[in-house]
């Protein structure tokens, strides 16, 4: 419940105070939070399979979202910047919608 | 992973955190795998129930409540600063090099029509200025001319010549006799008794019974003249001019001036019905 209650906090507080976004990190912010998206489907089935460890979701949490804006990163060095990023949003667009299959069978058993 | 139920839970959450080695293998054996298990101990359904309700605040809850606040805040800041000027935040160095690229072309060509526009503008008002002045000009010369010809009223210093005939022994002779002697002096702009006197203007009639330009006139004569008072009053009392003369005939002539006349009789126009201007 606090989780979620933290989601909703965020989102509005996003947009009230409409934060300025560094430019720096500005090209990464939406492969991360596809990334960080892709972190709590899995969190969500891990706590549906009764698996779950806030630990392993922290780091899992960090870790894709650094790997993933470390790729973009990457990619833009490389002048693949668009290719790849497209490539980490099908990724992790396909592990998302593995998870909220699972997540789909856990809650309405279908 | 500390938290090792049972082997199989195990299992999933290594597919679980792993960067997906299997996504689409994975989900298929844990719904199987969880229903046979599900009655005897906590369903995923019941799972999620008690984690929503009631609230408990454990550490566990918190950092995800934690996490998930940043999530939601990256979500808001993005889709937010993607529906400010989605054009352009989301475009890519090349396509904002190429935006860019066509900016200055586009810039370059308004400066160019501005500038030609510009040019038009200023050719323009040139010519109008032209035009105005022109039109200044020849206002001020069909003055000049019309002042000459009698079309409009004019002032300026000038005399007037009181001429009573008593005994009606003035001739239309006399009259136009002192007209020459005016014009001579150089008179510019003459009315009698009213009548301006232009360059076909004629007397006519015997002693008592003038008329100029057709039109009677009555004793005495009033001559309305603009012209310089210095040279025109002289002109009329030179010996054996005007004056003189008229006095002879018994008839007095009173030369009086006056720093500004006014002359406001005028007559009309007339379009010459043979001759043109010939352009020289």
């Amino acid at each position: 419940m606090i989780a979620v209650l933290g989601l909703v906090v965020g989102v509005v507080v996003g947009l009230l105070v409409r934060p300025e976004v560094p430019a720096v990190v500005e090209p990464y912010l939406p492969i991360a939070v596809v990334a960080a998206l892709d972190a709590v489907f899995g969190g969500l089935r891990a706590m549906l399979d009764g698996i779950f460890v806030d630990k392993v979701f922290v780091v899992s949490f960090l870790s894709n979202v650094v790997v993933a804006a470390l790729i973009v990163f990457l990619g833009d060095k490389l002048g693949v910047g668009a290719q790849l990023s497209t490539g980490v949003v099908v990724v992790l667009g396909i592990r998302i919608f593995s998870n909220a299959a699972a997540i789909r069978r856990h809650v309405f058993r279908a | 992973m500390s938290n090792g139920q049972n082997p199989n839970s195990e299992q999933n959450s290594g597919s679980e955190e792993q960067a997906g080695a299997l996504p689409a293998e994975a989900p298929a054996p844990v719904p199987s795998a969880s229903p046979p298990a599900g009655p005897a101990e906590v369903s995923g359904r019941q799972r999620l129930r008690a984690g929503l309700w009631p609230p408990r605040v454990s550490r566990a809850q918190l950092i995800v409540a934690l996490l998930l606040f940043v999530l939601g805040l990256g979500l808001a800041i993005q889709v937010r600063s993607n529906s400010d000027n989605s054009a352009l935040r989301g475009a890519r160095q090349e396509d904002l090099v190429r935006i860019l690229d066509e900016l200055d072309n586009r810039t370059q060509r308004l400066e160019d029509e501005k500038q030609r526009l510009d040019d038009q503008r200023t050719e323009l008002e040139n010519s109008s200025d032209q035009a105005e002045e022109a039109r200044k000009q020849t206002l001020e010369k069909e003055r000049q001319l019309g002042v000459l010809a009698g079309t409009v009223a004019a002032h300026g210093p000038g005399i007037t010549l009181t001429i009573s005939d008593p005994t009606g022994a003035v001739e239309a002779d006399m009259l136009l006799d002192t007209i020459q002697e005016l014009r001579a002096a150089g008179a510019e702009a003459i009315e009698v008794n009213g009548v301006r006197v232009v360059a076909n203007t004629y007397f006519s009639g015997d002693g008592g019974e003038l008329r100029v330009d057709g039109r009677k006139i009555e004793a005495p004569y009033e001559f309305k003249v603009i012209g310089k008072p210095q040279d025109l009053e002289p002109a009329l009392n030179i010996p054996g001019g005007v004056v003189q003369t008229l006095e002879k005939e018994q008839a007095t002539a009173e030369v009086a001036r006056v720093d500004d006349i006014v002359v406001d009789a005028v007559r009309p126009a007339k379009q010459p019905d043979h001759a043109r201007s010939s352009s020289r």
